[in-house]
């Protein structure tokens, strides 16, 4: 699985954080810039919520196929 | 300075619909149901002549397009206003002249550095490091009433904690946070034409004084804290005007100071009326931070925005040509059914929950993390210390209109004394 961060949607409301600690980071300015490149089976919960969270709908999940 | 001009557009859906008559919040949240089930995005001409946008889809678009619709201030006046300049910058009516704020009424370019020492300051990571001041203030305030088993929750809590926090942050002396607090919890919630009304303005007014002459301090001698780095801040190589510093600043503390006191403040209304859900928190403190998201859809701090269209520019199939108001619903977006299954009813769990309370686009609040956080510690040391508080309710007093920010005055309270933690 992947999480694609829409480039320019992110406004840094960090709920995608709050619901996924342990898939996304924030950079320095505390905005998603970083796609996910690899989610472990353990933490695709958090992902899919983590996405599902974001207000702006920055962030586009692809599961595996 | 031109007259704004109150031409209606052809063609327009136009209703009735004046902000300033909204004096309660039960009041203001019907008529705007009203409105989105009607009329997405109509014109008004109250207040000068305005579009309304109500519905979560569209809030969220006119809020992300800020090529179109900007936030620079406006400073036409409004007719049949005796010729006085009636500045009218975000908000959503016209006010008399207030204090700039910096980055929020600036566009980009111009804006993004601005921001960008915002968003620094207040990002998760850095209001984390604030966390042990905010539940150090929490717990004093209530420290200070838990043995007299009763209080005004506002005043000590709701308006007293976001006040010691912001105001310690920028590095205003100890002595001031009270009355600085007070003046914009009053200039918030004054009875507008009253007699108070005028002594609300004049504190208002000492307020920007005191950031006028604080920034002046810091420029001529940095300290270690917010306000000195807000007011020296390089851009491109070169310090900051006086005027943007002081806007810089201002933002900064009426942004901070009273917006938080009014979800935290709705909240303990809501858990005086609805005790179940009150002891689901109690029970299952792990609800919180859902429940926080539902407290800041169910009740925003910010009622409305104000933004000027730049170029014609089509939204909800009506086209607002340039140089027209709009006022944008944080509220209606927030309430709406087609976002939110249920949006009438508080879900104590609701997920996903993505509320308009903080605005979207560019201008989102960038002091969102703190608010949570203050909001969170006041919210979870009153379940924990004073869990049987009740409100007198013949006292609790709202804020006397809901026209950008709503509120409560005042709010009695009553529990079971409890014992210091300091």
């Amino acid at each position: 699985m992947k999480v694609l961060v829409q480039e320019g949607k992110c406004q840094g409301h960090a709920r995608c954080l709050a619901e996924g600690p342990d898939v996304y980071e924030l950079d320095e300015l505390g905005y998603n810039s970083t796609n996910v490149e690899d989610v472990p089976p353990h933490l695709a919960d958090q992902a899919r919520r983590g996405a599902l969270a974001c207000p702006e709908q920055a962030l586009t999940v692809v599961e595996d196929s | 300075m031109t007259a704004l001009e109150n031409n209606r557009p052809d063609g327009a859906p136009v209703v009735e619909f004046d902000l300033s008559t909204h004096n309660r919040m039960a009041d203001s949240n019907a008529a705007w149901a009203e409105l989105r089930a009607t009329n997405p995005v109509a014109w008004s001409d109250d207040n000068g002549g305005a579009w309304i946008v109500s519905t979560y889809e569209l809030v969220s678009a006119a809020f992300r397009n800020w090529e179109s619709f900007r936030s620079a201030r406006d400073v036409r006046t409004i007719p049949g206003a005796g010729g006085s300049p009636n500045f009218m910058p975000i908000n959503a009516i016209p006010v008399e002249t207030t204090s700039l704020m910096i980055p929020e009424e600036l566009d980009p370019p111009l804006w993004r550095p601005y921001r960008r020492v915002f968003a620094d300051l207040l990002r998760p990571r850095a209001v984390e490091e604030l966390a042990p001041r905010i539940k150090y203030w929490v717990t004093k305030y209530l420290d200070d009433v838990i043995e007299t088993g009763e209080c005004d929750i506002v005043s000590t809590l709701t308006s007293g904690v976001p006040g010691a926090v912001v105001l310690e942050w920028l590095g205003f002396p100890e002595e001031e946070w009270h009355r600085l607090g007070e003046a914009f919890h009053n200039a918030a919630s004054f009875v507008p034409g009253s007699d108070t009304g005028q002594h609300y303005m004049d504190e208002l007014e000492w307020t920007f004084e005191r950031i006028r002459e604080e920034v002046t301090a810091v420029r001529e001698s940095p300290r270690d804290d917010v306000t000195s780095r807000l007011a020296n801040i390089e851009i491109d190589g070169e310090r900051t005007s006086y005027e943007f510093a002081t806007g810089m600043v201002n933002m900064a503390m009426s942004g901070g100071v009273d917006t938080t006191t009014s979800v935290a403040s709705a909240a303990f209304v809501h858990l005086h009326y609805n005790l179940e859900d009150r002891r689901r928190l109690i029970e299952e403190p792990e609800l919180i931070d859902r429940a926080i998201e539902e407290f800041l859809r169910v009740y925003p701090p910010a009622r409305t925005h104000g933004r000027t269209v730049v170029e014609d520019t089509e939204l909800g199939g009506c086209l607002l040509r340039k140089d027209d108001r709009l006022i944008i619903s944080e509220v209606s977006a927030c309430h709406d059914e087609a976002a939110f299954p249920d949006a009438d009813k508080f879900v104590i769990d609701r997920f996903p929950n993505r509320h308009v309370a903080f605005g979207m686009g560019i201008h989102r609040c960038p002091g969102s993390h703190l608010a949570r956080a203050m909001f969170k510690e006041m919210l979870t040391q009153v379940l924990e210390r004073i869990p049987d508080y009740r409100v007198v309710e013949d006292e609790l007093e709202e804020y006397p209109h809901w026209v950008a920010l709503g509120g409560w005055r005042r709010m009695p309270i009553t529990f079971t004394p409890g014992t210091r933690r300091l």
